[in-house]
């Protein structure tokens, strides 16, 4: 008795998957957390994305704190250097991916985890520049992003990134 | 998602392939020692990378890994005759040694030495441990042995099977880096499997089905570290090293032996899956062998009389859609290995990674497919040789261990991460 389960698995049966779309354009927000990393993010910023945008949240001094309510506006710019809202951003995010350079110690990894936590988005993080800083450099900047970050990445490449969006459909 | 470029690459292993090459730098487990029990034993076919080979063990215990086929009209060697050191093919009486030279032809008068013009392919095929090695690549870049921790520990400590797959070696692969599908797939067995039942690490493994991640390089290969709440804002983590191509060693679980796979293609739609167990301290005990053979922990029951599991496709994996109903078993399929395969089988031959929705707690396997893809340009493009191939990269342990919040893994585990000494203590929870 040929099973389902031996027909499936052939090579012919395989063709025969149908060939329609099985998910819409996902919104991915990619956000740098410091200059260095902002360089590596405006340049992706550059490729065909489906629906990708890029952000720094360097100057995000003037910003409200974590642990405020949540009406408050926390600020992030977008690459033209506009001022968006950080709420309104990841309200309509299905993931948020976060870059920092290693050795730094982001500041606004946690109101960014924060708005993400409180609208049920998953976060990313992506550590880049390992290979120029020391064990302990890393570890800082890996304490430092961990309680905000469901997948933390440390990636020697910084080609890693666009690999990854790609792979995630950004 | 992977382009089809992309997908193709890393999927096709056959001669001349650019991954097929890179995969050739490694040392890969062939066969199990044990199929080639003694002097003169009936050879054994052996197919890897779309290659038909032929394994022979001869009068002297020199074994040998050559072209399946006669160089005279084809006939394969399998049927050959394991004599006086050589292998003699049954149609006309040609005969090679291990090495595939042909050392008589019969029909030919020995001084004219034709016979030396003529040999066969062949591989190195190096018993260490309990499995025969051999490397496929080109004789002038032949790395050294491998000195993975299993095939090195005394044979009392060690059990190790394959099993059929009859999928594409990379689905299978990534099953092995894939750390979120055991708390759904394999939820039923953690509590009730004898290899793996009764670890303390298991309450936090199925106390919080949303372990975070984090993926870090490692020269070999990633380490992928998945972490649980355990007591007082601790974490329990659990590492497992990938060591490039295809081979990964699964976190362990208390006092039970350590255990991991190797994937080998056979060709482009099916190959190995390799498990073994290994306790690095201690012999293992009667109990904990007679399960592994009788097909529990990561092993199989097979069909007998050969390699391919008894669950299989033709059977439908022996689905128990009550069991699945019940909460037996997650999926209806009975066992940590058929689960996977079942549904890794059920992909098709070869995954068309072009029409997957990755999301980032995949991020170990989309890096693992980075790397991979980098170290085949870098080896067709400069030669370079791949992450894994160095002994040095087989020195790694996985760990199940507990940390603080604030410590990085890489850092709290570093000691424990790497295999110093064998027969050294696991870090294990
Ligand atoms: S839920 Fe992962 S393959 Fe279906
Ligand atoms: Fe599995």
């Amino acid at each position: 008795m040929l099973s389902e389960s031996a027909r499936m698995t052939t090579a012919e049966e395989a063709r025969c998957r149908i060939d329609y779309p099985n998910s819409k354009p996902r919104a991915t927000k990619i956000i740098a957390l410091d200059p260095q990393s902002e360089a590596v993010v405006k340049r992706l910023a550059q490729g065909k994305w489906q629906q990708a945008s890029f952000f720094t949240s360097v100057d995000f001094d003037g910003a409200p704190r974590g642990g405020e309510n949540w009406s408050m506006k926390a600020w992030l710019s977008d690459l033209a250097g506009r001022t968006k809202d950080l709420i309104d951003e990841v309200a309509t995010a299905d993931l948020v991916v976060m870059v920092a350079s290693a050795g730094t110690k982001p500041k606004t990894a946690g109101v960014i985890a924060e708005a993400c936590g409180v609208r049920k988005v998953m976060t990313t993080a992506l550590i880049i520049g390992s290979d120029e800083h020391t064990d302990e450099e890393l570890s800082r900047t890996l304490a430092a992003l961990r309680p905000h970050a469901g997948m933390l990445v440390i990636a020697s490449d910084d080609d890693y990134i666009e690999q990854m969006l790609v792979a995630l459909r950004a | 998602m992977l382009r089809k470029e992309q997908n193709d690459l890393l999927t096709q292993t056959g001669p001349g392939t650019p991954f097929g090459q890179m995969f050739r730098c490694y040392w890969v487990p062939a066969l199990l020692a044990d199929e080639l029990p003694e002097n003169e034993c009936p050879p054994v076919r052996v197919k890897l990378f779309s290659e038909r080979l032929l394994a022979f063990r001869d009068t002297d215990g020199k074994y040998g890994l050559i072209d399946e086929f006669c160089a005279h009209r084809g006939v394969s060697l399998w049927f050959g005759r394991n004599e006086e050191h050589g292998l003699r093919c049954p149609y006309h009486g040609w005969k090679y040694d291990t090495t595939g030279q042909c050392i008589d032809v019969p029909s030919e008068p020995i001084e004219s030495g034709f016979c030396k013009k003529i040999k066969l392919k062949s591989y190195p095929l190096v018993k260490i441990g309990p499995v025969l090695w051999t490397y496929m690549g080109p004789p002038d870049k032949q790395p050294p042995l491998p000195e993975w921790e299993f095939s090195l520990v005394p044979p009392e400590q060690v059990f190790i099977s394959k099993r059929l797959q009859e999928s594409n070696w990379l689905q299978a692969m990534e099953g092995g880096i894939d750390s979120s599908h055991v708390s759904f797939l394999h939820r039923g067995d953690l509590g009730s499997d004898p290899l793996f039942k009764g670890a303390k690490g298991n309450k936090y493994n199925l106390s919080d089905l949303q372990p975070h991640f984090e993926v870090v390089e490692q020269p070999g290969g990633l380490y992928i570290g998945a972490r649980r709440n355990a007591e007082n804002g601790h974490y329990y983590w659990r590492i497992t090293p990938w060591v490039m191509p295809n081979f990964t060693m699964i976190p362990p679980r208390g006092d039970h032996p350590m255990h991991g796979h190797f994937w080998v293609p056979i060709d482009d739609h099916n190959c190995w899956a390799w498990t073994y167990d290994f306790h690095p301290t201690r012999a293992l005990t009667k109990e904990e062998r007679a399960a592994m053979e009788a097909g529990q922990g990561l092993h199989c029951k097979y069909v007998p009389g050969s390699y391919r599991p008894l669950a299989n496709k033709d059977n439908d994996y022996l689905m128990d859609r009550a069991a699945q109903k019940a909460g037996r078993t997650y999926s209806g399929v009975e066992g940590f290995a058929i689960q996977d395969s079942s549904l890794q089988e059920s992909m098709g031959p070869v995954c068309d990674r072009t029409k997957e929705n990755l999301v980032s707690t995949d991020n170990g396997i989309i890096m693992a497919r980075h790397r991979m893809l980098r170290a085949a340009k870098a080896y067709q493009d400069k030669g370079t040789i791949p992450p894994g191939v160095d002994p040095q990269h087989h020195h790694i342990r996985s760990v199940s261990i507990v940390l603080p919040p604030d410590q990085a893994f890489k850092d709290g585990a570093k000691e424990a991460l790497t295999r110093h000494r064998v027969g050294a203590a696991q870090t294990t929870v």
